[in-house]
């Protein structure tokens, strides 16, 4: 049996953490893309409540719930796998 | 003397590059009891941001809701109008226009005389983004100078521009000694709710 060295360690730290770096920053772009989102749904819920396009109200409302579920289930939920956790298990000692 | 006023400005420069906190101690003395880190003040974490857009995202819900609710409720309140006699439309010129008010001192509204003496009478809001029409004397038409919307003097249609509807129409009423009384106000076209 080999003993892990310490530049072998080194080296799964920072593969693990460049995975980690990427999850974070996609969920970074993911949130700001249904920030954008959200802001079209409102101009067009301001638009067609002046245009009296009733109907078009409520799918709008509904639409930028999705998207704020979407964002609280991003931040709340959606992070990078602890590395304390992780199936592989080659972080734990 | 030269060589310990070199090695002075060599101590200071050392100092400043390397110790920021004997740079603030000289510039205010609040600044010793009240001590930030610069670095620090100047950048937001991951976490900060991702919260900040969580709020936003919250932001744009309740904006979205609160206008269509908004929406929703002044469509379904049924409305009762008080005639009022729109003071200086006995005086109107054939082709001008005159603004008032009707039915709260809230709603602008435009009268309009036609070339041929009729009156006709709109809600000054554009139905695109809600700026306030005027009329266009060479045209004879309603025009909106934000997005260039124009509207028919007659009848408020949409001649052409970005609004969606016509305009709002303030109903009028001729009485026997030539005054004008505005006797109600409806959105015109568009969908309703009740």
């Amino acid at each position: 049996m080999h003993p892990i060295t310490t530049k072998g360690r080194d080296s799964m730290h920072s593969h693990a953490g460049r995975g980690r770096t990427a999850v974070a920053q996609a969920r970074l772009v993911l949130l700001i893309m249904v920030n954008v989102a959200q802001l079209w749904i409102l101009a067009a819920t301001v638009e067609a409540a002046l245009a009296h396009r009733f109907s078009a109200l409520l799918p709008l409302v509904i639409a930028s719930g999705i998207c704020f579920v979407v964002t609280l289930t991003l931040i709340f939920w959606w992070r990078p796998a602890s590395r304390h956790y992780t199936s592989s298990g080659y972080l734990k000692r | 003397m030269s060589s310990k006023l070199s090695e002075t400005i060599d101590k200071v420069l050392t100092k400043s590059r390397h110790d920021d906190s004997d740079v603030r101690a000289a510039t205010a003395p609040y600044q010793t009891d009240f001590p930030h880190d610069r670095d620090e003040e100047a950048q937001v974490t991951r976490r900060e941001f991702c919260n900040f857009l969580g709020l936003t995202s919250a932001a744009l819900f309740v904006g979205a809701t609160g206008f269509a609710g908004k929406a929703a409720l002044d469509a379904r309140r049924a409305e009762t109008f008080t005639p009022a006699k729109i003071e200086g439309a006995q005086a109107l010129a054939p082709g001008t226009s005159l603004n008032f008010r009707y039915p709260t001192q809230k709603d602008t509204a435009i009268l309009v005389r036609s070339l041929d003496g009729s009156y006709h009478a709109f809600g000054q809001k554009c139905t695109h983004l809600s700026c306030p029409v005027y009329f266009d004397r060479h045209h004879q038409r309603l025009e909106c100078p934000c997005h260039e919307g124009a509207f028919d003097a007659r009848t408020g249609d949409v001649l052409h521009g970005p609004p969606p509807r016509p305009l709002d129409v303030v109903n009028l009423e001729v009485r026997g000694n030539g005054e004008v009384w505005a006797i109600g106000r409806i959105a015109a076209s568009g969908e309703r709710l009740i």
